[in-house]
């Protein structure tokens, strides 16, 4: 799968999602269908491009598009 | 006068351990008076709200701390960990409160001019108030502002050379114990191990992909300083495998009494005359040692390498010279199935630059974790829940009798059809032949 | 309070960013005598409690000088740290994984200058800054965790019953009396991020109600599926509320016979401490070994926390008058039996301490 069709495959899938905006790494490599050092790669590359971000408890980390969810909001100083 | 009264937290200024109350007082006058002109870049008195909030917890018995999850310093999904305070109109000082973790030097050396561009930082960034160091080894900046949090990174990686510390998901800021650097009972060079996976696994430390977070801690040898074997997911505890060095003459010493046992650190009590028979040989785990006339003799096959003898009696006894480490796997502390230790995977390797037999196990581990992990699952649960063998599988190496406390005591054993002669399928006609329906 | 910029530009986060550098490396900040001796090291003594020599078979010495510190510290207290370390030690310093600061010099002349210089400095209130100690068969530092000046779900805060406990075993840490050293440890919720599960005494925050429903709120401010994820005993399940005024709103419901109290969903109360007792991470004679909860329940008690530190002032007394020499806390207990122990100690078994979480242990 090239970058650009990963890319269209992670935001219409977690698009979907309703109620739910924070996910797994191990969510975003199931979508992907790839070995995570593989989706890492495209998870990373679409970080930078601000298209995912991270969210974190300290101990978890979870991914989800940028500016959604409760959160967001909140903290968006 | 302060800002808040803390009537509370002023008894803890009392009495002779060195007090974080007075401390924090000391800064939140020093930021007030700021002889230095700062010009701080978050509230000035911050360190009085940081009181002020405390001794309300101390008033109710709560915390007033909620956890943000979104900030961050740009493309790292760790380092950073957001706080909020919920009374902001109270303490507006602490209402946003950052905590960055900062990638500690290996064996916590510091030169003085380095720990003073990290202050001069601090209280210019934010609130001048850290810990030396966090539990897993971090200089941990606590308490600064959202805006701040970039502005921090950028002036880090760019004037102190410095990176920021894991959180979360991902592989945790390794740490040391201080090794060969100044303790004779090292049996590699930790800091060099810990730094150089440190820098190899970069991307693993600052952008999260793994199920859960993992740790690696390094100790030099068995008795274990860091606690490896007690909180790390892979335990490097160093070892060796010839012979402990003795000192025949050095040996007297101690049995005459020239030398304190234990390098006098029992000195605070009067324990009789030193007695190597019941102090040394009889407390060995393995029986190993004897006296044969004014010789100390030691069976090293059966040493188990615990140190106590050496601990003992260290002007006598060395460490072995065909030194290594130990892997072992597995340990977390809580929950689910409660505290684990790490249990033995690789009983002896080399720790030799650039290590690469090392990273091959540690990538072998990783490639199963991150695929059969469950979302929040240690390698130490993985592990229990596929099985040691599973982990033997996947690593390519072969078991031994030092990886068990002792063999299954139930004979359920899975047998896998490779093993068993002529496989699993059979003719049922051939069998007909000679077995009536 | 102008905003003052480092160079970094928040329209391009990427322009000149340099990431991936990893920390400093350990040799720059060696001082001389370590950079010249390390790997060399033949042997070390102790020369009076917290202060000990290594001596290199290049006839080197180091003297290190180890004083207690409050891990929670000021950059005022570090300024401080490193003027006595340009003072006394070249310019250098370290930390120990425990929390204690380390000043080494290079001969012994250097030694007691250093110590008095040390031992001379107090803060305001009267405490030590910098108390010389924590080596060989004694009571060194504390390793804690952050509690109420930081953490989001603590039991109990973290530097206040250290700093109490530390003034109630404080000749401890001044001497080196005991049968072994003995390791004190807080983690102030039993997520434990202080690994307090290995320590001869463990003191550990502990919530005793399930969490509080915000019934209203919750659906707006926290999103329910991580909630839901959170709880490591799925006790936690999404439902359906009617609020008061009639309202259906989303919300969760808890099965609090399945809830532990670790916190993870937030807000819980109902706090205290729990002490163990008994673990070592030491390979020592006898495999390492976990800490036993010995008293299931004890009220927070700020600001000085006195029945903990009773507590453990009792568990150590009883263990110096009766342990032999080297044997550690959980080796002695062994030794004369749990049964001694509990007696010995002073402290009351209750049926909380048999384990009903996962593996029985009767």
């Amino acid at each position: 799968m090239d970058y650009a069709e990963a890319k269209e495959k992670i935001i219409s899938e977690l698009s979907k999602k309703k109620g739910k905006t924070k996910f797994y790494f191990n969510d975003l490599a199931k979508i992907l269908d790839a070995k995570p050092r593989d989706a890492k790669k495209i998870v990373n590359q679409l970080i930078q491009e601000q298209v995912l971000e991270f969210w974190s408890s300290g101990s978890t980390s979870m991914y989800g598009l940028k500016g959604a969810g409760k959160q967001a909001g909140a903290e968006g100083e | 006068m302060p800002k808040h009264e803390t009537p509370m937290l002023d008894q803890l200024e009392t009495g002779p351990w060195p007090s974080f109350v007075s401390d924090i007082k000391q800064e939140a006058a020093s930021r007030a008076k700021n002889e230095r002109n700062v010009e701080f870049q978050i509230p000035e008195d911050v360190c009085d709200d940081l009181l002020g909030v405390l001794e309300l917890s101390y008033k109710h018995g709560r915390t007033h701390w909620k956890h943000g999850g979104i900030v961050g310093v740009f493309g790292y999904g760790g380092g950073v960990i957001g706080r909020y305070c919920d009374q902001p109109e109270m303490f507006p000082g602490v209402a946003h409160f950052h905590t960055m973790r900062v990638n500690q030097p290996g064996g916590k050396f510091y030169s003085t001019e380095y720990l003073r561009q990290l202050c001069d930082l601090w209280e210019f960034r934010g609130s001048g108030i850290t810990n030396m160091h966090g539990s897993t080894g971090d200089i941990i900046f606590l308490g600064t502002t959202t805006p701040q949090l970039e502005e921090i990174f950028y002036e880090m990686t760019h004037n102190l050379n410095q990176d920021l510390g894991g959180s979360g998901s991902n592989l945790r800021t390794p740490s040391d114990c201080i090794g060969q650097a100044r303790c004779e009972y090292a049996c590699y060079d930790t800091q060099a191990l810990c730094y150089d996976l440190t820098q190899t696994y970069q991307d693993e430390l600052h952008r999260p992909a793994f199920p859960y977070k993992f740790k690696f801690k390094f100790d030099g040898c068995p008795n274990c300083c860091v606690a490896s074997i007690a909180r790390a997911d892979i335990s490097f505890i160093g070892t060796w495998r010839d012979d402990i060095r003795i000192d025949q003459e050095a040996v007297q010493a101690y049995i005459g009494g020239e030398l304190k046992p234990n390098a006098g650190a029992h000195m605070g009590r009067d324990w009789g005359p030193f007695d190597i028979q019941k102090e040394v040989i009889d407390l060995c785990p393995t029986g190993c040692m004897w006296m044969d006339g004014k010789e100390l003799k030691i069976d090293n096959k059966e040493c188990t390498r615990c140190m106590h003898c050496i601990n003992v009696m260290p002007r006598a006894l060395r460490i072995g010279n065909d030194r290594g480490l130990s892997m072992l796997v597995g340990a977390k502390a809580p929950i689910l199935d409660g505290a684990q230790m790490s249990t033995m995977l690789v009983p002896f390797i080399k720790a030799e630059e650039p290590y690469d037999d090392i990273k091959e196990i540690i990538e072998k581990i990783w490639d199963w974790w991150m695929e059969e992990g469950k979302n929040r699952e240690r390698l130490g649960e993985l592990m229990k829940r596929q099985g040691f063998q599973k982990l033997l599988e996947v690593t390519e190496l072969q078991p031994d009798p030092r990886m068990v406390q002792e063999p299954r005591s139930n004979p359920y054993i899975f047998w896998k059809e490779e093993e068993v002669e002529g496989g699993w399928s059979r003719d049922i006609n051939e069998f007909r032949k000679y077995h009536q329906r | 309070m102008a905003f003052i910029s480092s160079g970094y530009n928040p329209k391009e986060p990427m322009k000149d960013r340099i990431t991936d550098i990893g920390p400093r490396k350990y040799d720059e900040f060696y001082p001389p005598v370590i950079a010249k001796n390390k790997g060399k090291w033949l042997y070390h003594e102790y020369l009076q409690p917290g202060v000990y020599v290594h001596v290199s078979e290049t006839g080197d010495e180091v003297y290190t000088v180890r004083v207690g510190g409050a891990r929670l510290m000021s950059v005022s207290h570090i300024r401080e740290i490193c003027e006595i370390a340009d003072k006394h030690c070249g310019g250098y310093i370290r930390f120990t994984t425990r929390n204690n600061i380390e000043f080494m010099v290079d001969s012994k002349d250097k030694v007691q200058p250093l110590v008095d210089d040390l031992m001379g400095r107090k803060f305001s209130g009267g405490s030590y800054k910098f108390p010389v100690g924590g080596t060989g068969a004694g009571i060194t530092n504390i390793i804690h965790t952050q509690g109420w000046i930081h953490c989001h779900t603590p039991a109990t805060d973290a530097s206040g019953p250290v700093k109490a406990t530390m003034d109630v075993l404080f000749d401890d840490f001044r001497d080196m009396r005991l049968p072994a050293h003995l390791r004190v440890s807080l983690a102030c919720c039993l997520n434990m991020c202080g690994a307090v599960h290995c320590s001869d005494i463990a003191i550990l925050g502990y919530h005793r109600k399930p969490p509080m429903l915000d019934h209203e709120y919750l659906d707006k401010m926290c999103e329910i599926p991580l909630a839901i994820a959170a709880c490591p005993t799925a006790a936690i399940k999404p439902a359906k509320v009617e609020l008061p005024g009639g309202e259906k709103v989303n919300s969760v419901a808890v099965n609090n016979a399945r809830c532990m109290f670790c916190g993870n969903c937030y807000t819980m109360w109902g706090d205290g401490i729990v002490i163990m007792a008994g673990g070592k991470v030491s390979n020592r004679i006898s495999a390492p070994k976990f800490s036993k909860v010995v008293v299931a329940f004890l009220p927070n008690e700020p600001p000085r926390w006195p029945k903990t530190t009773e507590t453990i002032k009792k568990i150590v007394e009883a263990y110096a008058n009766d342990a032999r020499k080297y044997e550690r806390l959980g080796e002695w207990a062994e030794r004369i039996g749990w049964e001694r122990f509990f007696e010995k100690c002073e402290l009351e078994f209750t049926h909380h301490l048999i384990d009903d979480f996962r593996d029985p242990a009767f």
